[in-house]
């Protein structure tokens, strides 16, 4: 028994660095802005009790809560499945065996470990309406090409544009998930005659919907949290007309440069429940579609 | 025994040997350090970088030349968040001793309670002449509830600013400023040229900013006399229709897309005017000193804001660098002096020679009127526009409410929408108002006292 307790002692003495750092800066300020959404809180002075008054206000008063919620919504909504199937797709095309393959990988994964804020810099010459890449290149087949970064109807879609040169970096899983595959089963298919249509839609897909799964729930919860693209291209104001106000910036915008660290906090709380509950619901899906061993 | 001890710890021992000499280089680059040993350290965040951060390292080294009791370290904090910075360091017990701040963020600071009440730090001979002297544009945009927190060391105001070749090139005389809104712009009309798919190549005439014209409309966003926001009012809608009449004339995608092909940034000799892509545009008085470096033989003017027919003229709305002591700042003292030196509260020919280093608009008349600041306007008569505003009945500070980024902002929201067509004039400032005071009832429904 006390052997036991001295095992269990060498243990935590063993990760107390990550559980010192867990609980101060992990586990107190998810607890803190829990009390924090209920109080009036400016950051320069101490914070008053206010109950859900925050709560109240950002639910049935903030037109651009609902405005910044809608804007994250609709983007998840179409670049999530978007880039996981572009993934899928590169992943798929990359896992044949052709001479000089293995090169391909590394350049589409390239995009993946270049820092945002330089993929959003240079983004923003591509698609500048009047002097970038795109726009002249449409030029040369007579196309007009639309004001990329300026017109509200245009400036999500530039968002998904620069989230599909991004799906390098699921890719490589999907890959990895590719190689796992028992050979065996292809090779049994083979015999069956199935042809490469049928491989992969009754072995490749089913086979690698676990690895889809993780890029689901993970894409999800970081297209909750977009900010910086935003915030780059809108400057931080969200526009033009809040076609970039992501609920992530206007966070930001209400703690830090409104003041209102009170509200921030309350509006991170409802980010978190949303998150939870669309993640609960991808994890309840899971038994309808993902398929765990052979 | 020492042996063993190296064998066993040769990872820990190399590792150290390595991260020692990378963590000395990291602690001490860019540290700014004393060169009067002896003095008492004032430390002076400023959002200064690039060539401005050698103006005023200069102003910096002729205060630390000036006098022998304090020694004035100025740092750098990036303009972007450098008031979210004060407030952590503040928090966190480490403020600056002084800086400078930019004039929207000052009342939500101030009622915050974070900064000195600079007029406590003054002799009275000081407060009197401060209350007397300086312009009261200047003095009310660094107050917040009648108590003086900031003091300007560089002051901005709007004009247009004009391209004298392009406008003679069409028989427009440039010394004779159009009489109305109107005029100006037919003649920003003529002044555009567009290339055969309609994409302008040079635009004559850029003019935005609806919180500052609407002014010159006998309107404006704030009535100091009852303390109050005006939002929807007659002028302010006059004055938003005329702005988007005349975008609209432009087309707002394509002065976007004109834009956006320009290189927009704060670097010398890249702001569009000066290689003359447009004609007439609306801008800050920092211009002059950018034109002066990049291409000094430039032949330009500055108009004021022209009003409509029937408007007030020399309409301007101050904003800019104010210069703030933390309440829980170390050296208040050596602050104020240092306030004083750049400011001109004392010494205004002293301080005129600061604020012509950057080309910035003065704290006073005194200041104005000392022989450096008019060496300065000799050479750049353009300037006198920015005093002729600064000295006239029409000049505006901005709200002094705690809210006023949000206020701000709003308006930006107003102007964006109400330009881009995507809303009637009207209906923008409907908007703006139902937003804004819906934002009021709730700020004062959670107890917010500003």
């Amino acid at each position: 028994m006390k052997h036991k307790l001295r095992e269990n002692l060498t243990g935590y003495l063993f990760i107390s660095p990550w559980l010192i750092g867990f609980l101060i800066f992990t586990l107190y300020p998810f607890c803190r802005s829990f009390y924090l959404s209920l109080t009036r809180y400016t950051i320069i002075s101490e914070p008053k009790f206010i109950g859900l008054a925050n709560y109240k206000m950002m639910l049935f008063d903030d037109e651009l809560f609902w405005k910044s919620l809608w804007v994250t919504v609709r983007y998840a909504l179409v670049s999530v499945p978007l880039v996981l199937v572009v993934g899928v797709g590169l992943a798929l095309l990359l896992n044949i065996n052709v001479k000089g393959m293995t090169i391909f990988p590394t350049i589409f994964y390239l995009p993946s470990i270049v820092p945002v804020v330089a993929t959003t810099s240079i983004f923003m010459w591509i698609l500048n309406p009047q002097v970038g890449l795109v726009n002249r290149v449409l030029a040369l087949f007579g196309v007009v090409g639309p004001a990329w970064l300026t017109d509200p109807k245009w400036t999500p879609w530039t968002l998904i544009f620069m989230a599909i040169w991004g799906a390098g970096g699921s890719m490589v899983i999907y890959l990895a998930g590719l190689k796992d595959i028992p050979i065996y089963l292809y090779e049994a298919a083979t015999l069956d005659g199935a042809s490469a249509i049928q491989k992969t839609r009754v072995i490749t897909l089913p086979m690698l919907t676990p690895v889809i799964f993780f890029n689901l729930v993970m894409g999800v919860i970081n297209t909750f949290q977009y900010f910086t693209q935003a915030f780059m291209i809108s400057k931080g104001s969200g526009g033009p007309e809040d076609s970039t106000l992501f609920y992530a910036l206007y966070m930001f915008q209400r703690s830090w440069k409104y003041l209102d660290m009170g509200y921030g906090s309350a509006m991170a709380w409802a980010l978190f429940v949303i998150v939870v509950v669309c993640t609960t619901v991808i994890f309840r899906s899971q038994r309808r579609w993902v398929h765990y061993g052979h | 025994m020492a042996t063993n001890f190296v064998r066993k710890n040769w990872k820990a021992l190399v590792s150290t040997v390595l991260i020692l000499p990378v963590l000395y280089m990291v602690a001490t680059a860019k540290m700014p350090h004393k060169q009067y040993p002896g003095r008492e350290k004032v430390v002076f965040w400023h959002r200064w970088g690039g060539y401005w951060e050698k103006v005023v390292q200069r102003i910096v080294d002729r205060f630390n030349a000036s006098q022998n009791d304090y020694e004035v370290v100025p740092m750098f904090t990036t303009g972007q968040g450098s008031e979210t910075k004060f407030m952590l360091s503040t928090i966190g017990g480490d403020p600056p001793d002084v800086m400078s701040m930019g004039s929207d963020s000052l009342p939500s600071i101030a009622s915050g309670g974070l900064l000195t009440d600079l007029e406590t730090l003054m002799t009275p001979a000081e407060r009197e002449y401060f209350h007397r002297v300086p312009y009261d544009a200047i003095r009310r945009t660094g107050q917040y509830r009648g108590k003086t927190y900031g003091i300007t060391i560089g002051a901005d105001l709007m004009g247009y600013y004009v391209n004298c070749q392009q406008l003679r090139e069409i028989g427009y005389d440039p010394d004779k400023p159009p009489k109305t809104f109107e005029e100006l712009v037919e003649l920003g009309k003529k002044l555009t040229k567009r290339d055969k798919n309609g994409n302008i190549i040079r635009l004559g005439l850029n003019v935005d900013d609806l919180a500052t014209q609407a002014i010159a409309w006998g309107g404006g966003f704030y009535d100091r006399d009852t303390n109050k926001l005006t939002m929807n009012t007659p002028a302010n809608l006059a004055c938003l229709k005329a702005l988007a009449e005349q975008r609209q004339w432009v087309g707002f995608e394509n002065a976007s897309r004109f834009w956006s092909s320009q290189n927009t940034g704060s670097s010398t000799g890249a702001w569009p005017f000066i290689p003359g892509a447009v004609s007439i545009t609306y801008d800050g008085q920092w211009r002059v000193d950018e034109i002066h470096r990049a291409k000094p033989d430039m032949d330009y003017r500055i108009w004021p804001i022209i009003p409509p027919a029937g408007g007030k003229p020399l309409a301007g709305l101050l904003g800019g660098n104010f210069m703030i002591i933390p309440t829980s700042a170390k050296n208040k003292k050596g602050a104020f002096e240092f306030l004083k030196f750049w400011s001109g509260v004392t010494h205004p020919e002293r301080a005129a020679e600061c604020f012509v280093a950057g080309g910035w608009i003065p704290l006073s008349p005194d200041v104005a009127n000392a022989p450096a600041y008019q060496k300065f306007i000799k050479e750049n008569p353009q300037f006198q526009t920015f005093i002729d505003i600064l000295s006239g009945p029409n000049c505006q500070s901005k709200p002094s409410v705690g809210y006023l980024q949000y206020y701000l902002d709003q308006i930006n929201r107003a102007q964006g929408t109400g330009l881009r067509g995507s809303k009637s004039p009207e209906d923008a400032l409907k908007d703006l108002e139902k937003t804004v005071n819906t934002e009021l009832k709730k700020r004062k429904e959670l107890g917010f006292d500003d």
